[in-house]
């Protein structure tokens, strides 16, 4: 047991925090965020491929550098901390995670090279009307049809699909004995025809889209796993993706404690800082308690999952509750800097509204709360 | 960033389990928690048997150095604290082994180390605590009962309270007040161990609301005890307590009895149907369950770091007050829960009426012991902002 960053890890961490500082100041958030037509900066996503981050868990022979989850959540952190913008997590965890863990060989040849080096942006098409991540709530067809899949069907909240390359379209192949019976992955080209894509107006401004499907044909060759039994690579994506997510919490949580402290010390009312009243202090002790409890266990899950160690109970018990962590520290955030913390000029606004659409990605908490009971054993 | 263990630490832990589980089978009926072990004759004796069980194996003297008697790590100790909280097991007198060893390795001279420490670890000798008095709470360095000096001896007068176990103790330590004219109330204060059977000392019991006999109220009248056992020096006695902030602990026994509670719960609702459903199959049970679950499982992991950095010699203190004001709350929260869920049987005492033994009409009241003894969460939220996050004292 050694519960602290290695020499490598806390390398990388300030390594990353150092250069989205530098690159990646709150005055570019707001641009991307109100750039309608990419949302992520170019220059950035270049730097970051040279810096070997795009390849950062992908195996040497493909090009990456072979690290393991637990790096790649370091990273994470430190972009939730600095909020960047942009199709990273989209591309890491929806993109090269699941092709990673299902792709055939000729698939991780063909594409995580290019994930690696940057030339490809990745995201995956889950989530449909119904706004669930249960298998019932997915409707989209695929049919065959000489070599192809014809897909037809609605995607929501796919992000940054505005500008990727290729997604991860999750249709139903038949219909199965149980909703999640009959599901498979689709590596699909965005250019194909009949592929129409829109940005959703959203909280977080983070270029979620609608992406219609209409007679698209995906070769077959394409298919991600095994034909009609993507369930369990889609549960993966969920277990993996929430944890991640929440790593990216973590980060946020971090340093909206920081604002709000160093705020507290500088506000004078009363002829004092307001961090000398300990009707604020112990919301503070609380916030502190909150991100310290939230980092050591995803810490402690992105551990297991790097050492393979079966942990589905475990994420899920990270993202139910980081969600609930990050949120409500957000919300004090706000009410501690009063009402120039409600200003959209101020930065707290922008980690209160990721807050909340990290809550929703991979599952919102009752979700995952649901997935904890059933591991913890209670009879359904 | 490594959470495993090695081969050898499982190995260690399982033997503190199979201990400690087979320890549980010789439990006295409705045995639980802290309040158990002092309230009734029976539960004192289940307390003793289970120490001299663990002296014989060595294990009351986890980490300690070897000249006196230690074997293990640090976090052999916290291996051994998870089992017994797992199991609920007693046998390590918290003040004895948990705040005077430590105090009397930092602070004790040789001559003390050598008198105590062996019997502490042989199970031969229980503590109480006689910090607080009835105006000096949180506030404690306002205590008022005094020690004056003749010769050889302190004659001690004044009153402390939340005497836990002080009835069946059988030596006590204790911060007096040596030098009542010091200049701030830091100074003149003595931390001072003596014989609870001193002639002059007299102790009444303060019942908890659920009539259990854990506090007690302890008179000095001119009791006269010696001067050699002051551990420390004389007047310094507010620095010897201070020294307790670095000692291990990490909570992980409270985080290990809820896990086991949430267990119990599971197992409880997968049995038992209201309305002709399996109580599992509720929703709201399953969500708020499952919520419980969460926040243990993040106590555990922070205070593993705890553990982690107390073994490896790093402060971690405010961290350990993090863990502590969390698990107090959770204490709470579970104890509402399985309240909650229990329904009308939530309020039953150990009858044939009270699911689970009665657990929860107990813990419903005794979950203060948690957040509210060894530093309130109140004052834990101070040690946090102040020292944690450098947030000003208001004077």
């Amino acid at each position: 047991m050694d519960i602290a960053f290695t020499e490598e890890q806390e390398m990388l961490r300030t390594m990353v925090s150092d250069f989205l500082v530098k690159e990646c100041p709150k005055s570019i958030v707001r641009e991307l965020e109100e750039d309608e037509e990419k949302g992520y900066s170019p220059q950035i996503w270049k730097a970051m491929a040279d810096l070997g981050w795009l390849g950062l868990i992908i195996p040497e022979e493909y090009g990456g550098m072979g690290m393991t989850f637990q790096e790649l959540t370091i990273i994470l952190e430190q972009m939730g901390a600095n909020i960047l913008p942009g199709p990273y997590f989209s591309t890491v965890v929806k993109g090269a995670m699941p092709i990673l863990d299902a792709g055939s060989e000729e698939q991780k040849r063909e594409f995580l090279p290019r994930i690696a080096s940057g030339e490809l942006i990745f995201t995956m098409a889950l989530l449909e009307a119904d706004g669930t991540y249960d298998a019932s709530g997915i409707a989209t067809k695929a049919a065959p049809q000489g070599d192809s899949f014809v897909i037809n069907g609605t995607k929501l909240f796919v992000e940054m699909a505005h500008v990727a390359d290729y997604l991860i379209c999750v249709a139903r192949t038949k219909d199965g004995a149980s909703p999640e019976d009959g599901l498979t992955l689709f590596i699909v080209d965005v250019r194909s025809p009949g592929i129409h894509c829109e940005v959703i107006p959203t909280m977080g401004m983070d270029k979620l889209c609608e992406v219609r499907f209409e007679n698209v044909a995906v070769p077959k060759k394409d298919v991600l796993g095994e034909l009609d039994k993507g369930w369990p690579i889609i549960e993966q994506v969920i277990e993996k993706g929430g944890v991640a997510k929440a790593a990216e919490s973590i980060g946020g949580m971090q340093t909206c404690l920081d604002m709000t402290v160093t705020y507290a010390k500088e506000r004078v009312q009363y002829d004092r800082p307001i961090g000398a009243f300990q009707a604020l202090q112990h919301i503070m002790a609380d916030m502190w308690i909150a991100t310290q409890t939230s980092k050591y266990l995803v810490y402690m899950v992105a551990w297991m999952e790097s050492e393979g160690i079966p942990c589905a109970k475990e994420a899920a018990i990270a993202k139910a509750y980081v969600n609930e962590a990050y949120k409500w520290l957000t919300d004090r955030t706000v009410q501690l800097h009063g009402g120039i913390g409600t200003s959209r000029d101020h930065d707290v606004g922008l980690y209160y509204r990721r807050a909340k659409t990290a809550d929703i990605a991979f599952g919102a908490t009752d979700f995952h709360r649901e997935l904890v009971a059933d591991r913890m054993g209670l009879l359904r | 960033m490594d959470f495993k263990l090695t081969d050898e630490q499982v190995a260690r832990r399982n033997e503190f389990f199979e201990v400690c589980g087979e320890l549980e089978k010789k439990k006295p009926a409705n045995f639980s928690g802290i309040e158990s072990i002092y309230d009734s004759d029976e539960g004192w004796q289940y307390h003793l048997n289970c120490a001299k069980e663990f002296a014989k194996r060595g294990w009351i003297a986890l980490g300690w150095p070897s000249e006196y008697g230690g074997q293990g790590s640090v976090m052999d100790r916290v291996f051994f604290a998870e089992a017994r909280g797992y199991y609920d097991t007693p046998g390590v007198d918290i003040f004895g082994v948990a705040m005077l060893a430590p105090t009397l390795l930092g602070a004790g001279s040789e001559e003390m180390k050598r008198e105590f420490l062996p019997k502490i670890a042989a199970a031969e000798i229980m503590f109480c605590e006689l910090w607080s008095e009835p105006n000096a709470g949180s506030d404690l360095a306002a205590l008022t009962t005094t020690a004056l000096r003749d010769g050889d001896e302190y004659v001690l007068n004044g009153q402390k309270t939340w005497s836990t176990g002080a009835h069946r103790s059988d030596w006590a330590f204790a911060l007096v007040r040596t030098d009542p004219h010091a200049e701030t109330k830091h100074r003149g204060l003595t931390f001072l161990m003596f014989d609870m059977k001193t002639p002059g000392i007299t102790v009444k019991p303060i019942l908890y609301m659920d009539r259990g006999h854990l506090y007690n109220e302890v008179f000095f009248d001119d009791a006269r005890v010696p001067v050699k056992y002051v551990v420390g020096e004389e007047n310094k006695g507010w620095g010897v307590t201070q020294l307790l902030a670095g000692f291990e602990r990490s909570s992980l026994d409270a985080i290990m009895m809820m896990r086991r509670q949430l267990e119990g719960l599971v197992e409880y609702c997968n049995e038992t149907k209201v309305g002709g459903e399996l109580l599992a199959k509720n929703p709201i049970i399953r969500n708020r369950i499952a919520e419980l679950a969460c926040q243990v499982e993040a106590a555990r992991a922070l205070a593993y770091r705890v553990a982690d950095q107390q073994a490896k010699n790093e402060m971690g203190a405010i961290d350990a007050s993090a863990v502590k004001v969390f698990a107090g709350d959770l204490s709470a929260r579970l104890a509402r829960l399985g309240a909650d869920i229990l329904g009308p049987y939530g309020q039953v005492r150990s009858s044939k009426w009270a699911p689970l033994e009665g657990f929860y009409e107990k813990q419903y009241q005794q979950y203060f012991i948690l957040t509210v003894s060894m530093g309130t969460n109140e004052i834990q939220r101070n040690i946090i902002a102040w020292y944690g996050l450098g947030l000003p004292r208001m004077r």
